[in-house]
């Protein structure tokens, strides 16, 4: 006789949830013989059971057990003027799904029973089987609505949480529905624009000029068949403010356009600066080039072939101009490396004494060609400061060599350091050619250099007081000019000496 | 002989041009500003005006021009601009052709730098034209 066939492996337990937990049942029941009858068979098959012999204990442990089904018994006595039915269903806030037992088969039960908002229901006496099957089933609708309500849950905090990202955006946003007609605006919008939302604002009331109310046009349209994004630009007050629109797609078909607005001043006056900055250098690049093309010009055509000496003051100045471009590439490098900040000051303990000095030292060649003097006044033995080496070398050299440049033969450049409490002051002083009040008033600017016949043939770059003045920012220091046309000028330093 | 006047806050440019072009015969007076550039046009007349565009200030050039037409005699004067700045920056070079740019009158704009047989070609084109009209 063959052996008899192996038993089959067991499913996976009724009474459990797919997670593997039990499914919490309650059995309110007035027969104690039901009771427990019920709890054997539902635990047998791995249900968690609680019992309860009326309504309101029942109630307490299905609020206790937070019980995904329970099972009553319709002839329990009333609650409340409630039928046990009515009551569980109202107080067990519909996460609990009720199955109704009765020992009564009448159609009236089961409509009433169905009426109240039970699930299901079990006529008395009814088989294991069948109270599997009903409970299992009633697990499984349990979980269902516990599902539904989380999403639901989760997608009102979502809605919630997009309002408030819209809301709070540092961004305009408009979203047009396909007829063109406005349907949101957040306040930064309505902020950009001048405006308050009105359902159903038409495109040209939000945005009169031409090229904006083209490009949504042009997006709306061009979806879904091409979908494409715009970018323009407009005026923003004073400033300057991008649009970018993209197409609203709904259920992939063209349902508008969705448009964001933002601020971009900052780096649209930013590009302008540079702009103007860069053309600036283009031109006095070319200026010098200009020149010394011209020299090699005149050289070349020969007609002064008999005329060394005038060839010579010819390439003479060639090297002049030509020495003036590489200083003004070297402050242009300089500028750029501070303002990129890809070299990084390296702040030591400097006597501000020994690097005039210095400075004085390296222009004394330049000044005794022309019979310059040069001294410095300074009483104290040091003058300590926290400060980058070569920024301090690169405010004196620049204020020093002006003050030879543009002083008369056989002048004076005087340097005069003072003591002013919490700042250093050093004075730079020549008897040059002086400043007008107009001039006076411009000499920091970029590019900016004093043209009239007394500085003609001066090179120079015109980054020089410019640079200076922004290194002493860096310092939270100042410079001042004062200044006597035909007498001289005197530029005053003041750096904090903290 | 043909008298000319250039106007450059650039003295190496002025002497270069100013010693190429006397060689080729001409006269030529040089000014460093605006201001000196009109009292030598009122004083000397040139038969043709050369004027840099950026000077004291971006549009020193263009109204430096503005005021030399209406010194007497000087209405009609060919005038070349010669600049140094990137030809998109701040104007468009219409020489005076459109409406409301009329005072931008000079007959031609030239970018530095102008290789200096072309700057003759071009004083003689002017010249020529002038005395055609004459």
């Amino acid at each position: 006789m063959p052996d008899p066939l192996p038993a089959a492996r067991p499913a996976a337990p009724a009474g459990s949830s797919g997670d593997g937990e039990s499914i919490r049942v309650i059995v309110i029941d007035g027969e104690e013989g039901t009771r427990e009858g019920v709890r054997r068979a539902l635990e047998e098959r791995g249900f968690a059971v609680r019992t309860a012999s009326d309504v309101a204990l029942g109630l307490r442990l299905m609020r206790e057990s937070c019980a995904e089904v329970a099972l009553v018994d319709v002839s329990l006595p009333p609650v409340d003027g409630l039928s046990p039915t009515e009551c569980i269903t109202q107080r067990c806030d519909g996460r609990t799904v009720v199955v109704i037992t009765s020992a009564l088969p009448s159609v009236e039960t089961a409509v009433q029973v169905t009426r109240h908002g039970a699930f299901d229901f079990l006529i008395k006496p009814f088989s294991t089987a069948e109270l599997v099957r009903v409970v299992e089933r009633a697990g499984h609708q349990s979980r269902l609505v516990r599902e539904r309500e989380r999403y639901l849950s989760e997608l009102a905090g979502e809605r919630n949480l997009s309002h408030q990202l819209i809301t709070s955006m540092h961004e305009g946003v408009v979203v047009f529905n396909i007829r063109r007609a406005l349907v949101l605006m957040n306040p930064r919008a309505e902020h950009f624009l001048g405006t308050h939302f009105r359902e159903g604002m038409s495109l040209p009331e939000l945005f009169p000029d031409l090229d904006t109310a083209a490009a949504i046009e042009a997006v709306i349209d061009s979806a879904p068949a091409r979908p494409e994004c715009r970018l323009v630009q407009r005026s923003l007050g004073d400033g300057r403010m991008q649009v970018s629109i993209s197409p609203l797609l709904l259920d992939g078909e063209a349902g508008g356009a969705i448009v964001i607005l933002s601020d971009v001043t900052e780096s649209w006056k930013a590009e302008q600066d540079k702009n103007r900055f860069v053309s600036m250098v283009a031109h006095e690049l070319k200026s010098p080039l200009s020149a010394i093309i011209n020299y090699i010009n005149v050289i070349q055509s020969g007609m002064f072939d008999d005329t060394m000496p005038k060839i010579h003051e010819m390439l003479d100045r060639c090297r002049v101009r030509g020495e003036a471009l590489l200083d003004l590439v070297r402050d242009l490098l300089y500028i750029n490396s501070r303002e990129v900040g890809k070299v990084e000051r390296s702040i030591e303990s400097v006597d501000l004494k020994t690097v005039i000095a210095g400075q004085l030292d390296f222009f004394r060649v330049q000044a005794d060609k022309r019979r310059i003097s040069l001294s410095l006044e300074a009483p104290l033995a040091a003058y300590p400061l926290k400060a980058d080496r070569g920024d301090l070398d690169r405010i004196f050299m620049n204020l020093i060599s002006n003050g030879i440049k543009y002083n008369r033969d056989k002048g004076v450049l005087a340097v005069r350091m003072a003591d002013k409490g919490a700042a250093w002051e050093i004075a730079v002083s020549d008897t040059g050619i002086g400043l007008s009040d107009a001039e006076r008033a411009s000499i920091f600017q970029e590019f900016y250099r004093v043209k009239n016949q007394k500085t003609a043939g001066i090179a120079g770059t015109g980054l020089g007081l410019a640079t200076v003045r922004r290194v002493l920012t860096a310092y939270n220091g100042r410079i001042s000019v004062s200044s006597q046309p035909d007498a001289g000028s005197t530029f005053t330093v003041t750096l904090p000496k903290e | 002989m043909a008298r000319l006047l250039i106007v450059d806050d650039d003295t190496d440019l002025l002497e270069g041009q100013k010693l190429f072009l006397q060689k080729k015969g001409y006269e030529v007076q040089t000014a460093l500003t605006i201001e000196d550039g009109l009292a030598k046009a009122k004083e000397t007349t040139p038969d043709l005006i050369i004027a840099d565009l950026m000077m004291e200030h971006y549009d020193s050039g263009f109204v430096f021009c503005k005021r030399v037409r209406e010194l007497p005699g000087l209405g009609k004067v060919p005038i070349l601009m010669q600049t140094a700045a990137p030809r998109k920056v701040g104007f468009t070079f219409e020489t005076g052709a459109s409406p409301g740019r009329e005072w931008m009158k000079v007959d031609e704009v030239l970018t530095k730098p102008v290789p200096l047989e072309h700057l003759l070609g071009k004083i003689e084109q002017y010249l020529s034209a002038k005395a055609r009209h004459a």
